[in-house]
């Protein structure tokens, strides 16, 4: 039986047990998903991403706290802007005041990164670290599990007072991501994802990550819910020590100014 | 003719033998500053060139980078062997070469972590690398073993590790897929100056699985030539003759390639292969710079030693003449001409000259090789700048003798001005001059 890495997420998930929003409505359950069937695996798959898809615009407010071994704390606030419609997501640093006007611009493949203090445009790979924590584009965007990978049912597991599915998830051929390989913790009554473990190609775990808060809200655009994850917790497993806490503390499911997701509109914001 | 101004220029010098012997003196001294300095510049210079050469850079290079979005960048040559054969034909000045692995990657040991500019060595194509490494611990012949690294004294120190420990190297494939792997440190080696504090070494196979290449591909082929001068003409050469085969070239840039890695070519809108065709010169840029710097400094130096040495020969000369001016009316009285009284007294101050020049530089040259047999440490602080641990002198009997020809001129210029005012004087003037 797996069992939780760090006393920690233990205690996490604890607190998640009792935390009754994301367990209050469980739709997932009721629909009978049986993860031991191909077709069945393929479902639950396909659920974890549409349940957290919008299919529109969304801004989220988030606190992000990283700890780094040597290094002092780091904690930050960033706005998150996402349109679906044409794949488009931008981050703006909002506090300390140091990294302020600071953000990311992801157009068409393309990540740019903006420094207030020189004024320039950076390009940067698309899986690189967001504000130098262990937080990366892919952690604050949609989920795309099903078209990216190929999953594997492992079997039930006890994760805190949770009951999961165990999945492994392998890269499909062709697709490029960060980490090749997943292993998912998918709580059985809600279809959220509690754990998730990510590894190199060399098959070494290199990153763990925890959810262990989900809310949902009410989408115009979808028509329904979206699911969100409001407590994320990254640990680097390669640089033991090293962590990231990332709280989402505000989201907004209105659609979005037009003119937003331009280097312009950045560069006026950062001023 | 000139054999009896010889003689009389030499028997005056003879004659005033306690004023001379300071002059004389004098000027020794200085050259032989003058040639101390130049030889720990040509030392320093030789250790930084040498070391770099060796272990970061051919005299020229043919690497290049793979590009699968246009953000992203890796160090990359792919189906090199083709690229090498290429090379070859287009460059008949060829020594030898080397096929060099590139790359970036975290270091992780139990303690600490760190960035590493990775170099993939085949240690036993490289003698080279074991002329300019000394290990401390571990041996070299065992990064010929996969899964091996070798690492600077200082970068062990900050990953708290020694020969036998494992690390963990963490990087991007090219296709930014996270990959890792464990490595023994296989051996230790003693700093080699700025290089040490970011570059390491990686058996190459081992750098191809890390960034999961085939064998194909590689970083870089350093071609060293016969002729290091050469390096400009050949890359412009080499660029023409690959543009032409089909590959693209990217244009001169004069910076080291982790410069373009991390800067320049993910800003550029391309993707897939270019190669990039490199000097010496460009993947130094830092070290041209010290260098650069090292030779200011010591321009300045020597600038600010002319200026006092000039002003004390034309002092000394001046009052020298002054006390010979009744010699000059009696040569003059006894139907001496004015060209012939100059021509005497600068002889015999460029007799001075290069006799107490070249007593310098010989006397420069013995304590430069005392010096280089002593073995005379470098501070640790300054060890990093100078890539050398113990003080390095490199004599140049070519350079040595142009300082000798310099200060001798200077002198003998020194001493036109007043050797001229002592010629003009009327023979009767001169005759009643109390000296």
């Amino acid at each position: 039986m797996p069992a939780c890495r760090t006393p920690l997420a233990a205690l996490l998930l604890a607190l998640a047990a009792a935390a009754a929003p994301a367990r209050a409505a469980a739709p997932a359950a009721e629909r009978r998903f049986d993860p031991s069937t191909p077709a069945g695996l393929a479902a639950v798959v396909k659920e974890i991403d549409e349940r957290q898809r919008n299919q529109g615009d969304w801004k989220a407010l988030c606190y992000m706290e990283s700890k780094e071994k040597g290094k002092t704390d780091l904690a930050s606030e960033l706005l998150v802007y996402r349109r679906d419609a044409d794949d488009k997501q931008m981050f703006l640093f909002t506090k300390p005041k140091a990294e302020a006007g600071k953000g990311y611009l992801r157009i068409e493949k393309n990540l740019w990164m903006y420094d207030p203090a020189t004024g320039r445009w950076e390009r940067r790979t698309e899986r690189e670290r967001i504000g130098g924590s262990d937080t990366r584009r892919g952690d604050l965007s949609d989920s795309r599990l099903a078209e990216e990978y190929d999953a594997r049912f492992e079997g039930e597991a006890k994760l805190g007072a949770y009951q999961t599915w165990k999945l492994t998830l392998t890269v499909k051929p062709g697709v490029d991501v960060a980490f090749p390989v997943m292993r998912l913790w998918v709580d059985q009554a809600t279809l959220n994802e509690l754990k998730r473990e990510e590894l190199a190609l060399s098959g070494k775990l290199m990153r763990t990550s925890y959810y262990p808060r989900w809310r949902r809200i009410w989408s115009e655009s979808k028509q329904g819910e979206v699911w969100y994850p409001e407590e994320m917790r990254f640990f680097d497993e390669i640089e033991k020590g090293n962590q990231t806490l990332v709280l989402i503390k505000e989201i907004d499911l209105r659609p979005l100014e037009a003119n937003l997701f331009t280097k312009a509109w950045l560069e006026a914001r950062s001023r | 003719m000139l054999l009896v101004d010889l003689r009389i220029a030499a028997r005056n010098l003879t004659r005033h033998t306690r004023r001379n012997l300071f002059l004389g003196g004098a000027l020794a001294a200085v050259t032989g500053l003058l040639v101390l300095l130049g030889a720990l510049t040509a030392g320093i210079e030789f250790a930084m060139l040498e070391s770099a050469t060796t272990l970061m850079t051919g005299h020229v290079n043919v690497g290049g980078f793979f590009k699968v979005t246009s953000g992203s960048a890796a160090p990359l040559v792919s189906d090199y062997p083709k690229v090498l054969a290429a090379t070859r034909a287009a460059v008949p000045e060829l020594d030898y070469f080397t096929v060099r692995g590139r790359g970036w990657a975290k270091g992780v040991s139990p303690s600490a972590s760190m960035d590493l500019v990775l170099g993939g060595v085949d240690i036993a194509s490289e003698p080279a690398v074991r002329r300019v490494l000394q290990p401390l611990a571990g041996s070299l012949d065992e990064l010929a073993q996969p899964d091996t690294l070798l690492l600077f004294q200082g970068q062990a120190e900050r990953l708290k590790v020694t020969a036998g420990d494992v690390i963990t190297l963490s990087a991007p494939t090219d296709r930014g897929v996270n990959n890792t792997v464990d490595v023994r440190v296989a051996v230790v080696v003693k700093n080699v100056g700025l290089l040490s504090g970011f570059s390491a070494f990686i058996q190459a196979g081992t750098l191809r699985s890390l960034y999961g290449l085939s064998p194909s591909t590689t970083g870089a082929i350093h071609l060293f030539l016969k002729d290091q001068a050469l390096a400009p003409q050949v890359a412009a050469r080499l660029r023409t003759a690959l543009s032409e085969q089909g590959w693209r070239v990217m244009e001169p840039d004069p910076q080291p390639y982790y410069m373009k890695l991390f800067q320049t070519v993910p800003s550029e809108d391309w993707t897939g292969q270019k190669l990039d065709v490199t000097t010496w010169e460009d993947e130094l840029g830092q070290f041209k710079q010290l260098v650069f710097g090292l030779r200011v400094l010591t321009g300045l130096l020597v600038f600010i030693l002319m200026v006092v040495v000039i002003i004390g020969i034309l002092n000394t000369l001046a009052i020298a003449i002054r006390e010979r001016t009744r010699e000059i009316g009696t040569l003059r009285a006894i139907g001496m001409q004015r060209r012939k009284v100059l021509w005497l007294f600068v002889l015999e101050a460029g007799l001075l000259g290069l006799a107490g020049c070249t007593a310098g530089a010989l006397g420069a040259a013995a304590v430069a090789g005392g010096l280089n047999a002593a073995h005379i440490p470098v501070p640790e602080a300054i060890q990093l700048f100078l890539s050398q641990e113990h003080l390095g002198f490199r004599f140049d009997a070519g350079a040595a003798v142009v300082d000798v020809l310099l200060l001798t001129a200077i002198t003998v210029l020194a001493s036109v001005f007043p050797a001229v005012r002592a010629a003009r004087l009327r023979p009767v003037t001169a005759m009643h001059h109390i000296g």
